[in-house]
């Protein structure tokens, strides 16, 4: 290893004196193993909060219900308010200028401006 | 006001007794570990993780935290990111959180056989069981750590903030962090998770927002636009706008505050070398030497030609003394004299000077007119003619032959001659006609002609492409070499295999009276391949669209040939030189449209409520309503804290959010934590530290005995 690299010590070291059991004896080298972590949706669901009572708070249930205020409508590329609707894209957008714009957008770009507001068209 | 990372490896660690407990603060952007007590954490940095290749030894590392970017040259990152052991706040990802914990500890100074403090974490509000056991575990089986307390950071933060009297013992936290944002209730000091609420919306949705719309701003400097670079100009640059539309608005209208308004990030650029046109100087210079060349062009060639003339002019000359001898020879001597000259007969040579003399003459630039030379003994040249075959010798008839054959020719070219001439005339007729109308009105004259040209050029155009059928019709370019077989075909190619596939499948159907006609052979001649009619040579369209467009030419210096730019049409996005505004990075709207998802979590498509929103979502969703005044003085007391609440304008715009929803003449005070990233850990440190601080705290005993329902219902008092 480089002089440079061992100087800025930022490499962890392999084997530490404070652990009881070492990263190289927990995953060994070499051995090809499954994914050993849940993602969170599995470990909520792992949690099976339905059989606790509702009024004990919980990670699922503090979790904020959907807004009451009304959707704003912002014009997807430029961020003005936007009362315009483009059927064709499903952007919104704000004026004449904005709308040639986006007609002239090609379909990736277009896509990327609805995933910002996770709208775009996800194929599975 | 980028955050610093702070990773020195610290020394003292020996000097602490085995009681003093260690403190994380174990945030998602940040990882912050140090001694109860002390005010500030030993060691500080990004809770990420990547595991690179070194390049030249081929071994995986492992590198936790930021560092020096230049470093990372060494090493090979195409496979493997930055990592988080995090989602959504909660740690799921337990290599990743060990390799954390090791650099952490490692960094603190740990050197014996195994971590003998007790360990206070952070978690985040509710956090599920699972994560929190396997946390616990890690800590015990893996460190050796001999008991271990968990608390929620916002707690921790309003607690430190609380007893140095920012905020009372009732209140709300409103702590909005990296990946979640909570509202938590305080009553009598204790936090209310019963009537807490979480948007999964923090500084990271932020930051990405920021990026994702710059990089589709500006895709031409995506690669300059890095997590880091953009963390950094939200944190410079962004803020929180207290009424989003109007303030959209402003920046819409382009009033002139908007200058000061919109931030400009000058990316590095160097202005390209302009070109400075050539000086008189090197004009002349230039032509000079064209000139030169000229000259010695025009000499060589003067030299060759007469050197030529000298040529022709001596074989003239001895041909002509060859036959000035051969009229002294005898008749019977001639042969016997030619043979040695090598010529046949005296009329070879005759005919030989005859060709010499018109070459020459050619040579000095005279006009060669042999054509001219109508014989006037036409009817003698052509004599036998019109005599009739039965009355000749064989030949004779041969001879006849030959002359029927030489007449037709002169007199095609005769023909010819004169259909050029009337042509010329036809032509001269039709420019007068043209000027005439031209001084009549010459506006409406250029205009028709205009038209006219327009009309003949698309015609032109059309025929042009219906013959290559070009990919311009449908957008593919041949270039790619995967065009359809179809589209490669032009109009006859395309007309020869219809004839051909109908040719086929016809037989055997019906009765066959192919041949019948005679024209039904004519097909095998169009199914032929060299039926291509390439060569038809340039048509009427043509020839007029260039008489039109020469006689625009000369009449409109305005004109463009449009052939010409046509044919320049596909490289017409001419290069322009790249200027200093082409590397600036614009801030305008972005400043706070970002900063906006945390009010507005549906522009970004998560259907939650807002900070704003959040706070009456948790004022109701409080269990006991019984207590008088609790809701005044809750909102009488609000603190802000986590790193997203560092954009300027937030308190405003809470408040102003705030009183929306709550009755009119609530008391509202908002107020941010003395320090909003640290104060979560300088809490924790006071409250490790506090002498009750053990009784909150588990051992590895005690988590093996209790289980997981007593894990899962464990909550410190924060109240010591």
């Amino acid at each position: 290893m480089e002089q440079e690299v061992i100087e800025a010590d930022i490499v962890l070291p392999t084997h530490l004196s404070f652990k009881k059991v070492q990263m190289y004896e927990k995953y060994p080298k070499g051995q090809a193993r499954g994914r050993h972590w849940k993602h969170l949706k599995q470990i909520i669901q792992a949690e099976n909060y339905q059989n606790y009572p509702p009024d004990e708070s919980n990670y699922v249930n503090i979790e904020s219900p959907p807004s009451m205020h009304p959707c704003k409508r912002i014009c997807d590329i430029t961020g003005y308010e936007a009362p315009y609707y483009d059927p064709r894209t499903n952007l919104r957008y704000a004026n004449a200028d904005v709308f040639k714009l986006i007609r002239s957008l090609p379909n990736e770009y277009v896509q990327r401006y609805l995933s910002l507001r996770n709208a775009a068209v996800v194929l599975k | 006001m980028p955050f610093i990372s702070k990773t020195q490896r610290q020394s003292d660690y020996n000097l602490f007794t085995s009681s003093c407990p260690i403190v994380i603060d174990n945030g998602a952007s940040y990882f912050r570990i140090g001694w109860a007590g002390e005010t500030d954490p030993r060691i500080i940095f990004r809770n990420i993780v990547q595991r690179p290749r070194h390049k030249v030894t081929g071994e995986t590392v492992t590198i936790v935290g930021d560092h020096d970017p230049a470093l990372m040259k060494y090493f090979d990152c195409t496979r493997s990111g930055p990592r988080s052991a995090f989602d959504s706040d909660v740690v799921f990802q337990f290599e990743i959180m060990e390799y954390i914990l090791d650099f952490g500890f490692d960094r603190l100074g740990a050197n014996r056989s195994q971590i003998d403090h007790p360990v206070l974490i952070t978690e985040c509000a509710c956090n599920p069981v699972q994560s929190r056991s396997k946390m616990a575990e890690l800590l015990f089986e893996s460190y050796g750590v001999p008991s271990v307390a968990f608390g929620v950071d916002a707690a921790f933060s309003y607690k430190y903030n609380q007893q140095l009297g920012v905020c009372d013992k009732d209140g709300l936290a409103i702590c909005s962090g990296f990946t979640t944002s909570h509202v938590i209730p305080f009553v009598n000091g204790e936090p209310v998770y019963e009537a807490c609420s979480r948007t999964n919306v923090g500084g990271y949705h932020v930051t990405d927002y920021l990026k994702q719309l710059l990089s589709l701003k500006y895709p031409h400097h995506m690669s300059r636009l890095t997590w880091e670079k953009v963390e950094d100009l939200k944190m410079e640059h962004c803020y929180v706008a207290p009424d989003y539309a109007s303030e959209a608005r402003l920046i819409q209208q382009g009033t002139k505050d908007i200058e000061e308004k919109t931030r400009c990030w000058q990316l590095p650029w160097t202005p390209s070398p302009v070109e400075e046109p050539p000086s008189e100087e090197e004009i002349a210079r230039k032509a000079a030497l064209k000139e030169k060349q000229g000259q010695r062009l025009r000499e060589m060639a003067e030299a060759k030609r007469t050197s030529r003339i000298n040529e022709l002019e001596n074989e003239s000359k001895g041909l002509e003394f060859l036959l000035q001898q051969l009229r002294h020879v005898e008749g019977s001597d001639i042969p016997s004299f030619l043979s040695e000259t090598g010529y046949v007969s005296k009329q070879e040579i005759e005919s030989a000077l005859l060709k010499v003399t018109q070459s020459l003459r050619k040579a000095k630039g005279e006009l060669v007119e042999t054509e001219e030379k109508v014989d006037p003994s036409t009817a003698e040249k052509y004599s036998l003619i019109n005599i009739p075959d039965n009355m000749l010798t064989p030949e004779q008839l041969k001879e006849k032959r030959k002359q029927l054959f030489l007449k037709t020719t002169s007199d095609g070219r005769q023909r010819a001659k004169q259909k050029r001439f009337e042509e010329e005339l036809e032509r001269e007729r039709q420019n007068k006609h043209d000027e005439e109308k031209r001084l009549e009105n010459p506006e409406l004259y250029q205009e028709q002609l205009r038209a006219k040209y327009n009309e003949l050029s698309e015609k032109v155009e059309q025929r042009k492409r219906l013959k290559t059928n070009g990919g311009h019709t449908n957008g593919n370019h041949s270039m790619s070499g995967a065009v359809g077989r179809g589209e490669r075909l032009n109009a006859a190619q395309k007309e020869r295999m219809r004839l051909l596939t109908t040719a086929a499948f016809d037989r055997g159907k019906g009765e066959d009276t192919f041949g019948i006609k005679d024209e039904d052979w004519q097909l095998y001649k169009l199914m032929s391949k060299d039926n291509d009619d390439d060569n038809e040579g340039p048509d009427e369209d043509e020839a007029e669209l260039t008489r039109i467009s020469s006689r625009l030419k000369e009449i409109d210096p305005t004109f463009v040939f449009k052939s010409e730019s046509g044919s320049s049409a596909a490289e017409v996005p001419r290069i322009r030189p790249l200027t200093k505004e082409d590397f600036q990075i614009v801030l305008g709207v972005e400043r706070f449209r970002c900063p906006e998802i945390l009010f507005h979590p549906n522009l970004i498509g998560i259907d939650q409520a807002g900070l704003d929103e959040m706070v009456g979502v948790s004022l109701r969703r409080f269990p006991s309503k019984g207590e008088e005044g609790l809701d005044e003085r809750m909102t009488n007391s609000i603190l802000m804290t986590g790193g997203s609440c560092l954009f300027p304008g937030m308190d405003e715009r809470l408040e102003a959010g705030i009183r929306m929803i709550r009755p009119c003449g609530t008391p509202i005070q908002i107020i941010r934590a003395l320090d909003p990233i640290l104060d979560a850990w300088r809490g924790a440190a006071a409250y490790a530290a506090a002498m009750q601080f053990p009784q909150q705290t588990f051992s590895r005993m005690d988590y093996y005995e209790k289980g997981e329902d007593w894990l899962q219902r464990y909550q410190p008092r924060y109240n010591l």
